[in-house]
């Protein structure tokens, strides 16, 4: 038996395939309706616009794909003899800025659509009130992100040796209080007790002294059996260099280095749907990205644990989701306090961007997993440009030998939610996916 | 109780900027309460999109979010059906971001059939060219309180008046310049040599529209702290019908004159001014806002 | 409103004004700018030097004015050719041809820009700095440059590299001229020199 289900609320829409046996899924085919066509939007735009074009690829994870546009350009700098000189100031805004990007998403993604879909699923009502929280602590985030960066949505203020901003210690401060406003909504709402008690567990048997709605959404996960499904590959990939991510891969308990020159872009797999999605693949083989692979790939104690006793099961998915949130406001607070505004924030490169001729690849650690923009430049213009998101890797769609991540994880699922549940799991990207 | 208006959040071709933007607004709750949202791509709604796809409701007040493309299907209808539908039922159809009012940066994925819904760039086309009960809230993305304005001004029954491109002259007779904390270098015509930095501005050479663009992102600040000529980004003029331009990080001169002056001003009177502004060197411009020196 | 014994006055006053401009131009770009003193002026005009101070606060002054008016009877001038709905190329010779006019016609006022203004900056450091003085002129050789880079006619390059193009080039051959080196009169060089500026700085 076949069922076809328009899965929402995953910025954008997805179309998934469901065939059953015996009562739980054998199989599902995962098709993106819509793109835009972004790579040929790019294509003989001078390099510098690509900083305005490719944030526009995403509303939720556009500073992601600017950090990446950035990187991208500064990399054929280098490739040309001309590297591009960044001070720390700059190197730590652009990733303050980034992380808090990773932080609204995170917290978006549980009270918006975690939260209402356990509640869903487990017939539990939860008050509407509940999901604006996750808005109203995202708009924080993004407050203190726009100091640095001028607005969010859609900056672009992360330009090849540097960053625009200058700010002082007015702005620096300003910043600094509303992270502690962030903080202390995070310790009273989500966790109930300090956030570094919470993101020094080591063990999972710590969690008990969890109460506020991560308690709840803890036990929602437990109660829809969430640790005795959702599967995958147990193959993981973090590719971005950040403080907060290792660049690396995670196989067979094992870690090992990684280079770009192993990705490839493969055609989807297809019964007769219109899909524009490409399946990302590491060496042919598919890999899970994002928070999980990364705290994988880091060693984060807490997930690590959750990871001996459930695996790869969409409960630690999703907790390792919501605990990045936690790392990554320690890591916001860290950052604030090293930057040194004495230091230039902008170094002008040597050579004229209308003189470079070469290639260049930037990646970085987007919300959901490593983002690439690979990029050639013939005088200063863009001749070829191409993005791979985290979710072509999640998402991708193979065949029913090659199931991609989230494809393998919904198989064996009792019922179109459960299976729907686990493929959100993921934090699907559906604009970022076709771009 | 008073049965609420019924407001539709529809998706043309986007990349989601809007509905992230608009979640910015500090009064959400408010809207949740005043309005019943039959669709919203990510906030608490009454209808699925597949419920919204068979057309068998109303609404008062369609949101549209994205460029227009009429063959575009959306769970399974066609967006010219979709718009047709809930445009003829709403009282007020708001075109929300550049993408919707103009076409903005993704009409440029197929110039021939995109549009927005009542502007192709500034030339009156799409489905509610000319129509009355548009509203354009241009801005890649909107600005989340120019949307909240415009969504309690409707809910206060209140006039809201409109200039030649649709857009409430409360929010967009105000230019990107007014409010910029770099007036004084404009004024004074010093330049910022370089990025980075606080001072200079950045109209003569980094490409900034401020002086040409109607947004009030210097009054109404983003998030609510800052904008892009505060943290030194040029203004790239996206609520404008002509955005995205290219080469955006660059002022376009002809022999160092600039090709485009403010709005409203002929060349010959800014060039004037400028050259006798020019003249002046003041120290005080020069060196940085806050030095060493005491 | 001012009453007619008043206007009268006033006018008279600007007559005055007028011929003292006109005689120490004649005086400066002849005997030089050091040499022609307001005593030496005030002799030429045949009134005291006191009364000459009444006119002009100091002979900088004088000299500052004297720059503002041909700043504005130059750019008056050309901005007729900009007006016109000629081509870049038309409005060049139109624009030779007018300096030289100028140049033969009333030689004294190209000669001082010359001569005093450009060779004594000294003097103008104070309220004369940069284009001030001269901005009637060059705003409107700006609106002609930024016409024709617009139009795709001239090649986009630094203003200063195509003003020095064009004014060294017309005031070299003024100055020439001057020095009584050209064998032929100015005006043969008309179209000439104004396909060498054209060719110099179109678009290739």
């Amino acid at each position: 038996m076949t069922i076809r289900k328009w899965i929402e609320r995953i910025e954008g829409e997805a179309s998934v395939q469901f065939e059953f046996e015996k009562n739980h899924v054998s199989f599902a085919t995962i098709a993106f309706p819509h793109s835009r066509g972004m790579e040929a939007i790019l294509q003989s735009k001078p390099a510098m616009d690509a900083l305005v074009i490719t944030p526009r690829v995403c509303g939720i994870c556009g500073h992601s794909h600017l950090f990446a546009a950035v990187r991208a350009i500064e990399s054929v700098y280098a490739n040309c003899g001309a590297p591009v000189e960044i001070s720390q100031k700059a190197e730590s805004i652009r990733e303050l800025t980034l992380t808090l990007e990773l932080i609204q998403n995170h917290l978006k993604w549980l009270y918006l659509v975690i939260y209402p879909e356990l509640s869903h699923l487990l017939q539990e009502k939860i008050a509407d009130s509940c999901r604006l929280k996750g808005a109203y602590a995202a708009s924080l985030a993004t407050k203190i992100l726009a100091i640095f960066a001028g607005q969010w949505p859609h900056s672009s203020y992360m330009i090849p040796g540097g960053v625009t901003c200058d700010p002082t210690h007015v702005d620096s401060i300003r910043a600094e209080g509303l992270l502690d406003e962030l903080i202390r909504w995070f310790e009273k709402e989500l966790i109930g007790i300090t956030l570094d008690e919470y993101s020094h567990f080591s063990s999972d048997k710590a969690f008990l002294t969890v109460t506020g709605d991560m308690e709840k959404i803890e036990k929602m996960l437990k109660k829809a059996k969430m640790h005795e499904q959702g599967f995958s590959y147990d193959r993981y990939l973090a590719m971005g260099e950040h403080a907060f991510s290792k660049s690396s891969k995670w196989v067979n308990r094992r870690m090992a280095k990684v280079h770009s020159k192993f990705v490839t872009l493969e055609e989807p797999y297809s019964i007769g749907e219109k899909t524009y999605a490409k399946n990302a693949l590491y060496q042919h083989n598919s890999f899970e990205t994002g928070p999980l692979a990364r705290a994988m790939i880091k060693g984060v104690p807490f997930i690590k644990q959750m990871y001996r006793q459930y695996q790869d099961s969409t409960y630690t998915r999703v907790m390792a989701r919501s605990y990045e949130a936690a790392l990554l406001l320690e890591h916001c607070k860290k950052l604030l306090h090293s930057i040194n505004l004495e230091e230039p924030s902008y170094i002008k490169p040597l050579k004229k961007i209308t003189a470079l001729s070469g290639e260049g690849i930037g990646i970085v650690e987007a919300p959901r997993g490593s983002l690439i923009h690979s990029v050639i430049l013939k005088n200063g213009i863009i001749d070829h440009y191409r993005l791979i998101t985290p979710t072509q890797w999640n998402l991708s769609c193979g065949s029913p030998k090659t199931p991609g991540p989230a494809q393998k994880a919904m198989i064996g699922a009792d019922s179109i939610e459960t299976a729907t549940f686990t493929f959100r799991s993921f934090d699907v990207c559906s604009v970022c996916t076709t771009h | 109780m008073k049965s609420r208006p019924k407001l539709l959040w529809l998706q043309g071709v986007t990349c989601n900027g809007n509905t992230h933007s608009f979640l910015n607004y500090p009064h959400l709750s408010y809207i949740l309460e005043t309005f019943e949202f039959l669709y919203h791509p990510l906030l608490p709604a009454t209808y699925t999109l597949e419920e919204i796809a068979s057309c068998t409701q109303q609404c008062d007040i369609l949101i549209f979010e994205g460029a227009y493309d009429p063959r575009m299907m959306r769970a399974g209808a066609r967006m010219e059906t979709l718009v047709q539908h809930y445009g003829s039922s709403a009282t007020t159809i708001i075109a929300a971001g550049s993408c919707a009012s103009f076409g903005g940066m993704f009409k440029q994925s197929d110039p021939e059939y995109i549009t927005g819904l009542g502007f192709d760039r500034e030339i009156a086309k799409g489905p509610f060219a000319k129509s009355p009960k548009l509203i354009n809230l241009s801005g890649c993305p909107i600005h989340p309180e120019w949307l909240g304005y415009t969504l309690r001004m409707i809910a206060d029954n209140k006039v809201i008046l409109i200039d030649e491109m649709h857009r409430p002259k409360e929010l967009y007779a105000y230019l990107a310049h007014h409010g910029c904390t770099r007036n004084e270098y404009f004024e004074w015509k010093v330049d910022a040599d370089q990025f980075g930095t606080k001072e200079g501005c950045l109209f003569y050479k980094q490409g900034c529209r401020g002086p040409m663009t109607h947004a009030s992102c210097n009054k109404i600040l983003w998030n609510d702290v800052s904008s892009k000529t505060r943290t030194g980004s040029p203004c790239f003029g996206c609520t404008e019908p002509d955005f995205p331009r290219t080469n955006m990080f660059e002022t376009k001169t002809n022999m160092s004159i600039p090709q485009d002056v403010p709005l409203g001003i002929s060349k010959r009177s800014y060039l004037t001014l400028t050259g006798i502004a020019k003249s002046f060197r003041i120290p005080r411009l020069e060196k940085r806002l806050i030095d060493d020196n005491t | 409103m001012k009453s007619e014994p008043e206007k009268s006055i006033n006018t008279k006053k600007e007559d005055r004004k007028a011929s003292i401009m006109q005689t120490a131009l004649k005086l400066f770009s002849t005997e030089g700018f050091y040499t022609t003193t307001m005593p030496v002026i005030s002799k030429k005009l045949g009134m005291s030097v006191g009364n000459l101070y009444n006119y002009f606060s100091s002979k900088d002054e004088l000299a500052k004015e004297l720059m503002l008016y041909i700043s504005s009877m130059l750019g008056e001038k050309l901005r007729e050719i900009n007006m016109s709905d000629k081509s870049v190329r038309e409005k060049m010779d139109m624009i030779v041809k007018m300096y030289f006019t100028i140049a033969r016609e009333r030689p004294e006022l190209i000669e001082y820009f010359l001569r005093v203004f450009l060779s004594n900056r000294e003097i103008f450091t104070k309220e004369c700095t940069g284009m001030v003085c001269v901005s009637d002129f060059v705003t409107e050789l700006m609106l002609f440059f930024d016409d024709g880079v617009q139009s795709g006619v001239l090649k986009d390059q630094d203003f200063f590299s195509a003003l020095g193009l064009f004014m060294g080039y017309l005031g070299g051959m003024v100055f020439l001229n001057g020095e009584e080196v050209l064998p032929h009169p100015l005006s043969d060089y008309e179209s000439a020199i104004a396909e060498n500026i054209y060719n110099a700085l179109r678009k290739q």
